[in-house]
């Protein structure tokens, strides 16, 4: 069984020069809509999932390519379209969106901050519920501070900037201009840090974070869509 | 670009390697980049990722739940902190 993976999309231009294949590799293919091109690759259903990181590399690659040369909207990984009627069906409802987040974010790449407390840095206090908490406050509080730090350091760099909190530490996401991902990181680690935090940087990235939540998740009118 | 660029899949028997992807200076684990491909981006409606209660549930195929994102991610974690040890 096959399905329709789609990899990214951009505005077109004849100087982007393209990945030849893509996942699992599946020749990679251009759709052209006007301005808008997107990448995509007919590719085996489900995929294997002892083979889902070198699959996942793979498209990390394809987008990246276009990704060096030009903003992009990139597709998850997991998510296929039945067929080409649904792909196109899908790109003509939604075209116009794409053109409008591409062009909001056509100078601009994502570049992200995770601080998180070190699990073995400090014991957790068992002696009472009261404790823990209190410690758990304390924690909390520099975690805080630190995130505000940074924000305050990347402020006159960012364009925008979200901030999210998962259990593996808080998150911070800022759209920075191309070519200004090393001032982002010389702003972060110029921030001094609580020994017991840690904090990892990494990007550019396509700023996935800032897409509008119509083009985050669409919805495509009397069409199946993916399965 | 290019300088100093290594081939992502010869990389990939260590896993947890710090990889580049952009040239010499940006520097990208594939921890980051599974989180990337699987979590940000667009989501076709009806697709095979679902959030439940801030929780990327991944799914293949007939509805069964692989793993979440999440603790995929935390495992992963834990099995990079087992090979640095």
């Amino acid at each position: 069984m096959s399905r329709i993976l789609v990899y990214c999309g951009f505005r077109h231009a004849p100087e982007i020069s393209l990945p030849a294949v893509g996942v699992n590799a599946a020749p990679v293919q251009v759709a052209a809509f006007d301005n808008l091109s997107l990448l995509w690759s007919e590719v085996e259903w489900p995929f294997d999932p002892q083979r889902m990181q070198k699959s996942a590399v793979e498209f990390h690659e394809v987008v990246h390519q276009v990704f060096k040369q030009t903003a992009v909207i990139p597709f998850r990984l997991l998510s296929v379209f039945d067929d080409q009627q649904a792909f196109t069906a899908f790109v003509v409802e939604n075209r116009q969106r794409f053109l409008e987040d591409l062009n909001r974010l056509r100078d601009v790449v994502q570049m992200e901050c995770v601080i998180y407390t070190k699990p073995s840095e400090t014991p957790v206090d068992r002696s009472s519920g009261k404790a823990y908490l209190e410690q758990k406050a304390v924690a909390l509080r520099s975690s805080e501070a630190s995130v505000q730090a940074t924000q305050d350091a990347l402020a006159h760099l960012s364009r925008e900037v979200r901030v999210r909190e998962g259990k593996n530490g808080t998150r911070i996401f800022v759209l920075v201009e191309r070519g200004c991902e090393n001032n982002f990181r010389q702003a972060v680690t110029a921030v001094p840090i609580p020994t017991h935090l840690s904090r990892r940087m990494s990007g550019p990235w396509p700023a996935a974070e800032f897409l509008s939540e119509q083009v985050k998740m669409p919805q495509i009118d009397g069409v199946a869509g993916a399965k | 670009m290019g300088h100093g660029r290594r081939t992502l899949l010869s990389l990939m028997p260590n896993d947890f390697e710090t990889l580049e992807t952009l040239g010499g200076e940006d520097e990208v684990s594939l921890l980051e980049i599974l989180d990337h491909v699987l979590n940000s981006g667009v989501v076709i409606h009806g697709s095979l990722v679902i959030s439940l209660a801030g929780v990327d549930l991944v799914y293949l195929g007939l509805n069964v739940v692989l793993a979440s994102v999440e603790t995929a991610l935390s495992n992963l974690q834990i099995e990079e902190k087992r090979r640095q040890k």
